[in-house]
């Protein structure tokens, strides 16, 4: 008894090692050789730890960010990040272990719902299914839950989303490809459905409506593809307009450098975090998603992969440039008008405007065409910075620094959370 | 000779390139081929040291821009990025040309 309790309080309460345990398991099962379980545990492993540094890096260049930011305006700016979600919830807020078997519980709820309903989708974004998973253990911990049930209800909630968001996107996803052989797997799709609502509401209509794909589009803002590249440029600007209000003194409290540069050096940082975070991403899924793959394929030999949004963006192009501007343009807006509502103000998050914004445009075209596009485009833009921005009185009383999480249906899952705790008194 | 190392890119280097890695791994498992493959995202691709690039076609003027600063790299572009069909068809004169088939 004392062994194992020992191993409990020890091991087990470590994410990277419960992590690196699931890695492993799928490895195993695989019937992979002794040297590649090893490696391949080691390296899931390295890239939780990973995910962490990035995580710090992120959470310092937010607080002085958030410092600022009030000392310059007088009121909360938020930046709206599912990656800095994650790094906090994963690491300073010790929902880690949680969070890790969630995501694999949310892989087995996944296969078992396809394997007997007639939803034959295989959720393979992986980072995705993270995001879901910190986001359902988030929603669980508000209202009380801890221990298996946390986990336990957030796989379950997790994995009906992982079937039933690639099930409500296909009609249109056959559609923009032609074929019924993907189904789109990211969690942005109630965005999705919105932008083509809103596209098929206000847009042209009829089978003769117009297309962006049809136009040339100036290339200009191709090197906005590079989401660093288009992430540093909301970002620099962002924080240094902000030093600029708020002034040398309180920048003096962080470091004595010149206030400018070290405002520009910060919003570096950001970005630094979000790339030292997703490099952990990657070594941790590297491992994972092939692994449930395979696995997924074995149990359910008919199923359909549901992947990534950019798997749809050379079907579209056009539309995924028009999409991430438009929805910028939205972003922007709700930037300025939500706090007139009361809400506080959230910046534009750069990573999800692209990813999501791209989306949008996409099936915002195929449903009302170039009009639709745009309209669409610029109301979901308006709509995924309301959902983050009602996500943060939550985070509040979680204890988050200074971000609010996107990815539209993740946000859902959590506000459905948040709902049933309010009708039973709980969080 | 060593084994060549093909990259596949995607603008986070998570999601999609993994996936298209993992349809070209089961292309390559079932032609007997073995290399090296990875993923990774556009910003890091130039310093990966890749002998082939995968990516999808809309990426195709980000890599035409900086065609110069990768040195001597075969770039392959799909339309769709996880079908077996147009990964054996595009990737097989490639191979052939790197000697491997």
């Amino acid at each position: 008894m004392v062994v194992i309790n020992w191993i409990i309080q020890n091991i087990l309460t470590q994410a990277s090692i419960i992590i690196g345990l699931v890695s492993m398991v799928g490895l195993i099962a695989q019937r992979k050789p002794v040297s590649e379980v090893i490696t391949g545990t080691l390296k899931t492993i390295l890239g939780f730890l990973v995910l962490g540094a990035g995580s710090g890096v992120i959470v310092e260049s937010l607080t002085y960010f958030g410092e600022m930011f009030s000392e310059a305006f007088n009121m909360r700016g938020i930046v709206p990040s599912i990656e800095a979600i994650n790094g906090q919830a994963m690491n300073d807020l010790g929902l880690g272990s949680a969070i890790s078997l969630t995501f694999l519980g949310v892989f087995i709820a996944n296969i078992v719902i396809a394997r007997f309903t007639k939803w034959k989708y295989i959720f393979l974004t992986g980072q995705a299914i993270l995001w879901m998973a910190t986001m359902t253990t988030i929603g669980g911990y508000y209202i009380g839950l801890r221990g298996w049930a946390l986990i336990v209800v957030g796989s379950i909630g997790g994995g009906i989303f992982a079937v039933g968001m690639p099930a409500i996107a296909q009609p249109i996803v056959r559609k923009v490809t032609g074929s019924d052989d993907i189904a789109l797997g990211h969690f942005c799709t109630i965005g999705y459905l919105f932008a083509a609502g809103m596209a098929y509401l206000f847009g042209e209509k009829g089978e003769d409506k117009s297309t962006l794909e049809e136009i040339e589009l100036s290339s200009s803002f191709e090197f906005l593809q590079d989401s660093y590249v288009s992430m540093m440029i909301v970002m620099v600007p962002v924080y240094i307009i902000t030093a600029i209000f708020a002034g040398p003194e309180l920048s003096l409290e962080f470091s004595d450098q010149n206030y400018i540069m070290f405002a520009f050096l910060q919003a570096m940082q950001f970005v630094v975090g979000i790339y030292i975070l997703l490099a952990g991403v990657r070594l941790m899924l590297d491992e994972l998603i092939p692994a449930f793959r395979g696995i997924a394929m074995k149990i359910v030999p008919d199923s359909k992969p549901a992947l990534d949004i950019p798997v749809l963006f050379p079907y579209s192009p056009n539309s995924v440039i028009v999409g991430f501007l438009t929805t910028t343009i939205g972003a922007v807006i709700a930037m300025f008008v939500l706090p007139i509502f009361g809400l506080p103000m959230i910046l534009p998050g750069m990573m999800t405007n692209f990813f999501a914004g791209g989306g949008a445009g996409i099936f915002a075209n195929q449903a009302g065409g170039r009009r639709g596009a745009i309209i669409g485009g610029i109301l979901h833009g308006i709509f995924i910075t309301l959902l983050s921005a009602l996500l943060v009185g939550v985070f509040d009383q979680v204890g988050f620094v200074n971000a609010t999480a996107t990815d539209s249906d993740t946000i859902v899952a959590l506000l459905i959370y948040a709902v049933i705790g309010n009708l039973f008194g709980l969080g | 000779m060593s084994k060549p190392n093909i990259l596949f890119v995607c603008g986070n280097g998570l999601g999609s390139s993994l996936a298209a890695q993992m349809a070209t791994q089961d292309v390559l498992d079932m032609k007997g081929v073995k290399v090296n493959l990875d993923h990774s995202d556009l910003s890091s691709a130039r310093s990966k040291d890749a002998d082939i690039i995968v990516s999808a076609s809309n990426f195709k003027s980000r890599f035409e821009n900086m065609r110069d600063s990768l040195g001597e790299v075969d770039i392959i572009y799909l339309d769709n990025i996880v079908s077996k069909t147009e990964i054996e068809e595009k990737i097989t004169p490639v191979l052939e040309k790197h000697g491997i088939v």
